[in-house]
């Protein structure tokens, strides 16, 4: 490791070597000791710092205490630093990819290490947003005893880090219209065997006599029967609208929108229904619905991959493979209804007769209204276009919930309920 | 709060070398016996620079302040026309030491600390540099007469010293 150093001489080298050679060449001119006598102590310096400056000779390893963790959690990466050569002073620099932070106390890192000495050195990261990273890039800075050199490598052992989003806070999930034929928790709009009551009829041949109602018979004075709805489970697909990200050091609208979806992802999961994954954007991908506990890493491994990605590119649905979104599946959209291409998309999607909800991660939340009256007036102009444009999608029948940052997720999906309980009202 | 704790040292260490340059300038002005006026002028100067590149900070100024608090002390020699003065090893010293303080002064604004092995090895090379100071003004001090045989050696003396750093210099590339 010792020729990959890059060394840079202090500005007090040259400076103590010129002082000291006019010293002498004073003395020289001059015909007198003194001028020799003040160089002496900064020659001799200069010769001391010439004759130890030695590049460090180090082996470093770097290994993280995990490679998974979620957002706001704290991961330790330990470095194991071997010096083949003493080192006097060494700092030890992470080079964090944004998103990491390292948690680094004022002088923590800098050590002096005796030839053949090993140091184990552990620092604190914190995974400040979600998003798969490498880490063990290492900045190394290294100095003579008596600081006329100092040395700096780069030392680079990717180490794979997975911060997973930190799911949003929800309790009721988006009921879907239809229900696949699997068993699930999902009571079914159809009529067969479960055990959630849906009706009574009269009893014909071949039905079952433990389904009779003794009660509802007794008063009729024919037999009844009851009808139930068996518990099945849903397809459904999460839509990521990814073409634009808006956002602040506070956040962003992607944060919301992929926290938001791990938590919808994690939810119905656990129903036992199958979920999907739609990343629409600069680069399309996408997840087949599936069920179970691989299904869970598989999805939220895709979600920690979602990133904007610029293309100008026209992507229609067409692009998706059909299996992606198949029939009968709940189709939860999150977007900030900004890209003409994702609303062409979602039209289309409805279009198709998927049964769709729109979460509108809104981008008020991150847009100042200005303060000119100008500016003013074109935000107002601005905010009753979307308001049109929510209505545009309310008329086809697809609710459409605005999530403002700061917001509760599960208020907004409760709302989207109360939206698609009313729609079908209406079509009823 | 934690910039005043780390602009702490850093003050500490440039107002220490501004002092040690301030008595390096004033000593021979005493020797001088209240000193001319030029002599003051130069010492006020050369203090002013060397405070001036502490405090903007400005690195590449910093020898130049330490070059003429050297130039004042030979100067006032030169004025006095003492034949060797004996005080010379503790003034290289000093002027030694208000470099080092200078430059650790430069290096703590930049958010450096001095390190123990570093203020072990300059307290270490004052000593040394204090003793080699000595020994030279007592080789000086041999009744030895001069012409052009001692200059001759002593241009091969510089020469050597020259070439001797020059190769440690291509030993450490």
């Amino acid at each position: 490791m010792t020729d990959r150093w890059v060394t840079t001489v202090s500005n007090r080298l040259p400076a103590y070597l010129a002082l000291g050679g006019a010293g002498l060449l004073a003395g020289l001119v001059l015909g007198r000791p003194e001028p020799v006598v003040l160089a002496a102590p900064l020659l001799l310096a200069a010769a001391t710092g010439l004759a130890l400056a030695r590049p460090p000779d180090l082996d470093v390893r770097v290994r993280l205490d995990r490679e998974r963790a979620l957002e706001g959690e704290e991961v330790e990466l330990a470095l194991t630093i071997q010096a083949r050569r003493s080192v006097s002073w060494l700092d030890v620099e992470l080079d964090l990819p944004r998103g990491l932070a390292d948690l680094r106390r004022e002088g923590e890192g800098v050590i002096s290490l005796r030839a053949g000495a090993t140091r184990e050195h552990r620092r604190r990261v914190a995974c400040r947003r979600w998003g798969g990273r490498l880490v063990g890039q290492l900045r190394l800075r290294g100095r003579d005893p008596l600081g006329f050199f100092s040395y700096r490598l780069e030392v680079r052992q990717p180490l794979p880090l997975r911060v997973y989003p930190r799911p949003e806070a929800v309790r009721r999930m988006l009921r879907p219209a239809e229900t696949q034929a699997f068993a699930g928790n999902e009571v079914s709009r159809l009529k067969g065997d479960g055990i959630e009551f849906a009706d009574i009829r009269p009893f014909v041949a071949g039905d079952r006599v433990r389904r009779i109602n003794w009660r509802a018979s007794a008063r009729r004075g024919e037999l009844y029967v009851n009808d139930m709805r068996p518990e099945r489970n849903a397809d459904v697909v999460v839509f990521l609208d990814t073409f634009t990200e808006l956002g602040d050091a506070a956040g962003t609208s992607l944060d919301m929108t992929v926290r938001a979806a791990a938590a919808l992802i994690d939810g119905y999961l656990r129903r036992r229904d199958r979920v999907g994954l739609v990343g629409f954007g600069g680069t399309l991908r996408w997840l087949r619905p599936a069920m179970g506990e691989r299904q869970v890493y598989r999805l939220i491994d895709a979600l920690i991959d979602t990133q904007v990605v610029l293309s100008y590119a026209w992507k229609g649905l067409e692009v998706i493979p059909r299996r992606t979104l198949p029939p009968k599946s709940l189709v939860v959209a999150f977007s900030p209804l900004l890209d003409e291409r994702s609303l062409g998309a979602l039209l289309d999607l409805r279009g198709r007769g998927y049964d769709l909800a729109v979460v509108e991660v809104s981008p008020l939340s991150f847009v100042h209204p200005g303060r000119r009256e100008t500016e003013r007036l074109a935000h107002r102009l601005w905010v009753m276009e979307r308001a049109a444009l929510r209505g545009r999608f309310v008329d086809l029948g697809v609710p459409v919930v605005t999530w403002r940052r700061g917001e509760p997720l599960d208020g907004v999906l409760a709302a989207a309920t109360r939206l698609r309980r009313d729609a079908r009202l209406v079509r009823v | 709060m934690t910039r005043v704790r780390a602009a702490a040292p850093s003050a500490f260490l440039a107002g220490a070398a501004v002092a040690l340059a301030a008595v390096l300038a004033l000593a021979p002005v005493v020797g001088a016996g209240g000193g001319p006026g030029p002599l003051v002028a130069l010492g006020l100067f050369a203090v002013a620079l060397y405070a001036a590149s502490l405090a903007l900070p400005w690195p590449a100024v910093l020898p130049w302040g330490l070059g003429l608090l050297a130039m004042e002390y030979l100067v006032s020699l030169e004025l006095r026309r003492a034949p060797l003065d004996s005080g010379a090893p503790a003034y290289a010293v000093a002027l030694f030491l208000c470099a080092e303080l200078g430059w650790l002064g430069l290096e703590a604004r930049r958010g450096g600390r001095p390190w123990a092995r570093r203020v072990a090895g300059i307290a270490a090379l004052a000593l040394a540099g204090a003793v080699l100071a000595a020994l030279l003004l007592l080789l000086a001090a041999v009744p030895l007469s001069g012409g052009p045989p001692m200059t001759a050696v002593g241009v091969a003396a510089t020469i050597a010293v020259a070439a001797c750093l020059a190769w440690l210099g291509r030993a450490r590339e």
